[in-house]
């Protein structure tokens, strides 16, 4: 099977919590009749057993699932959380495993993990430079010798580039990564630290990976979702309210991300954390295995005004890996106190719900390129 | 280092990125004009401290200085007329005007002279079309002006500002017009037909039902989401699909409703003048409509602009960037080609659709071709010919989610942010968005069967309709 089949298959729900699948109704029937009902009165959406989340640290939340059945639950009805030890999806143990394994059997695993991938072209990448310095360095040379005349000189640096490039090509097309010596004595020494830290008394390998939740995704599977064991009013009071309820910036700042978290979540996006473009969210049209992410999401409040370097700094940033810079601007309708009683009565749908969102898309505009 | 073979890693660069080289262009003036600038060739990112990158420094220093100095320059005497300016009023004067800027600035009267703003003639004075002087009104004196004088004549920073960002998209070839300032006679142009009582009692008529409508909805939406959002809700409820899942989650955040068609934009427009309470005063507003150039633009009768700007200026401590309420009541204000209207790639649709002066383009435009005197007919036939041609390349109709995609991608209303850092003009795109009114959520094929995620634009509807199907007949 293709992979992509195989990712349709693996994610084939969108969120944690299923629609019940009922059997097809034959209307002249009546056996089928019988049976449908059957399906439908015994079917359930709720899950069987609700997921365990530790919630560690008093200044700064984790909140974290250790189960390795709800990790992988968790990650494939929706992307939820990050890997703490991987990039994002759990793989940390496979990919020691498949690794000792390629130690004991010295034969070559041809399962590669994605890190192992962005590791290797990195190390193409350094390979690289370091070739088109040894180039940069003779040209330098040559010049100040001063013998060159500029034809010459322009000559010389098509060739070597030349050179360079046919390089780079080979580089992608064998997989080619020069064996550094102390490179590898290093990465050995690195493995029979980790060994020492990772293998258990009997050999195997310990999990040493969580599932780490952003707080916002936490509200949105225990409150919106109903699949995580805890409560969430009581997990927001926990987050960022002091025991005297006072509306906090932080509570402030918590309640708006959210807000803008499920707005997104509920129109049908895959909603991760954007800091690696230096926004809030990014939204996936389903997720990061099937394609990139086109938007990147800022949350701000209605009656913010940052400097414009802020705004065209971040535009830059995003424009620069091909996604949208989207503005989401929430506005609270309802009093703060209102919603401190809300809070505090678990009756957090009062609370969104006086949360309203608005959103405008800033990009750089270029005369040249809109003239026709 | 120089790291000369940098340009490897980026062989796309944009076209006005590529350095120029302008070593031999005096030559090229002179020779032939139409002839583009050369390209340079390797660029040196560094000092490396050899004597050869400083003599190529020196050369390339030499060929900029030289150009400017031995370019032939000045204006041919014959095209060039007076202009006066009038400093009780700020504006300038041209008795005798003539050349092709006639046609798209200032404001001709009715004994044919031409009245221009202030940043129109100074920039024309800088083009050299116009010998600039200096004239009290009423008096014969008349003292000519350098450029310097000009300068000094500026009210405030931001009409400095105002006229370096009207020069700028002068010399690219916009045609930039004032949209609130005028010198003669107020000239409105709009997408909008003027308010009549009909269409106010209509509005307001409408108004009160949604008024009311919403009221309702709203305490029933906030019913629904008690329910919606209790412990207990998925154990009662059963979801046969994950859309019905989705659709139960998305009633909770109300989103801005952003006017997507006409009607939207015409009922919005109706009620802002009742909302004036209600909207934030901003100190930013439009200051110029551009158009996208046009040989057969009439200012006596011009189209809805392509665009319009604001401008900003971001060292200026007393301004700050627009908050989401100023930003809404500047969308309220626009004025210009929609162009995210469905069939607004229609040949007809804007004359059908833009008021000049309160009368119908589309009527203005009969009379003109209809008129036997009248020599704009020609200009007109020629118009319309380019529009035929416009007609006959059918535009490919989309499959549904990259429509999508384009939707939210472009959003609805949006103006242009000149931005005006110490003498650096950039522009911002600011736009609405909606991600609210559309969604995006993946349905799984029923039943395991593996549909080809590649085609899942339109099976995505194919599942959605079946399901649907299959649910109202479980229904029965």
């Amino acid at each position: 099977m293709s992979k992509r089949v195989n990712n349709a298959v693996r994610y084939k729900y969108p969120l944690p919590v299923h629609p019940i699948e009922l059997p097809q109704l034959i209307i002249h029937n009546p056996v089928s009749w019988a049976y449908w009902s059957y399906c439908y009165l015994t079917g359930c959406n709720a899950l069987q057993r609700k997921i365990h989340v530790d919630i560690i640290g008093e200044k700064i939340v984790h909140i974290e699932v250790r189960n390795q059945d709800d990790m992988k639950y968790l990650w494939e009805n929706g992307f939820f959380g990050t890997g703490q030890l991987s990039r994002s999806e759990p793989t940390w143990y496979n990919h020691m495993k498949s690794k000792f394994q390629n130690e004991n059997n010295e034969s070559i695993n041809k399962n590669i993990s994605l890190e192992q991938v962005t590791k290797l072209r990195r190390q193409q990448r350094i390979e690289f430079k370091k070739q088109r310095e040894v180039v940069e360095a003779k040209l330098l040379e040559l010049r100040k010798k001063g013998e060159l005349t500029p034809e010459e000189e322009a000559r010389i640096l098509e060739q070597e580039r030349g050179k360079l490039r046919k390089f780079k090509d080979d580089q992608v097309a064998l997989h080619l990564v020069k064996e550094d010596p102390t490179e590898n004595v290093r990465e050995k020494g690195r493995l029979l630290i980790q060994e020492a830290e990772v293998i258990g008394e009997n050999g195997e390998i310990i999990q040493m990976e969580t599932l780490e939740l952003m707080p916002v995704e936490t509200i949105f599977l225990s409150f919106a979702l109903d699949v995580l064991d805890i409560t969430p009013s009581k997990f927001i009071i926990k987050c960022c309210m002091n025991d005297s309820f006072d509306y906090t910036d932080e509570l402030h700042k918590l309640l708006i991300q959210y807000t803008a978290y499920h707005h997104y979540r509920s129109h049908g996006w895959c909603v991760r954390s954007g800091i690696k473009f230096g926004s809030d969210y990014i939204l996936y049209k389903r997720g990061p295995p099937f394609q990139h992410a086109d938007f990147c999401i800022m949350v701000l409040n209605s009656n913010c005004s940052n400097p414009y370097t802020w705004y065209s700094t971040i535009a830059r940033v995003c424009g620069g890996a091909n996604k949208s810079l989207v503005l989401c601007y929430v506005e609270r309708t309802n009093s703060k106190e209102q919603i401190i009683k809300w809070v505090k009565e678990d009756n957090l749908s009062k609370v969104f719900n006086s949360f309203s969102v608005g959103e405008i898309i800033f990009k750089r505009w270029v005369p040249g390129k809109n003239r026709d | 280092m120089s790291s000369t073979t940098n340009q490897d890693t980026d062989l796309n660069l944009d076209e006005d990125e590529v350095i120029q080289d302008w070593s031999d262009i005096s030559k090229i003036q002179n020779d032939n004009p139409i002839l583009s600038i050369p390209k340079r060739g390797e660029k040196d990112y560094e000092p490396d401290g050899t004597d050869i990158q400083e003599l190529m420094l020196y050369r390339a220093k030499k060929a900029m200085f030289d150009t400017l100095e031995n370019s032939v320059r000045g204006s041919t005497v014959k095209s060039q007329v007076k202009g006066y300016y009038i400093p009780d009023k700020h504006v300038a004067m041209l008795p005798h005007a003539k050349g092709n800027f006639v046609q798209t600035m200032g404001e001709t009267d009715k004994d044919g002279t031409l009245w221009l703003h202030f940043f129109e003639f100074l920039y024309l004075a800088e083009r050299g079309t116009i010998t600039p002087y200096w004239k009290a009104y009423g008096d014969n004196v008349e003292l000519p002006l350098s450029i310097e004088d000009l300068y000094s004549y500026f009210k405030n920073q931001k009409e400095m500002d105002n006229f370096s960002i009207y020069a700028h998209l002068k010399r690219l070839g916009f045609i930039v017009r004032s949209s609130d300032q005028y010198i003669i006679t107020k000239y409105n142009i709009s997408f909008y037909p003027p308010l009549d009582f009909k269409s106010k009692t209509i509005g307001s008529m409408r108004n009160i039902v949604h008024r009311i409508t919403s009221s309702f909805t709203s305490t029933g939406i906030s019913l629904f989401n008690g329910i919606i959002f209790s412990h207990w809700h998925f154990y009662l409820k059963r979801y046969k699909s994950s859309p019905e899942i989705y659709e139960s989650l998305n009633k909770l955040i109300t989103h801005q409703k952003i006017p997507h068609s006409i009607s939207d934009l015409r009922y919005e427009h109706n009620n802002v003048k009742e909302q004036s309470s209600y909207s934030t005063p901003t100190s930013l507003k439009i200051s110029f409509n551009i158009w996208k150039p046009n040989p057969t633009f009439k200012k006596k009768y011009p189209e809805l602009p392509d665009y319009q700007v604001v401008t900003y200026n971001k060292n200026v401590s007393n301004q700050s960037f627009p908050t989401y309420n100023e930003l809404r009541t500047l969308f309220k204000s626009l004025d210009y080609k929609f162009n995210f209207i469905e069939d607004s790639s229609n040949v007809d649709f804007w004359n059908k659709n833009t008021y000049n002066n309160g009368i119908l383009r589309e009527n203005i435009l009969d009379e003109l071709t209809n008129h036997p005197r009248n020599k704009i007919k020609n200009t007109e036939q020629v118009g319309k010919k380019q529009s035929v041609n416009k007609k006959k390349t059918p535009r490919k109709e989309l499959p549904p989610h990259i429509q999508q995609l384009k939707r939210l991608k472009n959003g609805y209303r949006s103006f242009l942010l000149a931005i005006m850092d110490n003498g650096i003009i950039s522009f911002a795109k600011i736009s609405e968005a909606d991600f609210g009114s559309e969604n995006v959520w993946y349905v799984p094929p029923p039943n395991g069967i593996v549909a080809r995620p590649n085609q899942n634009g339109r099976n995505k509807n194919k599942h959605r309709n079946t399901q649907r199907k299959e649910d109202k007949q479980s229904k029965k």
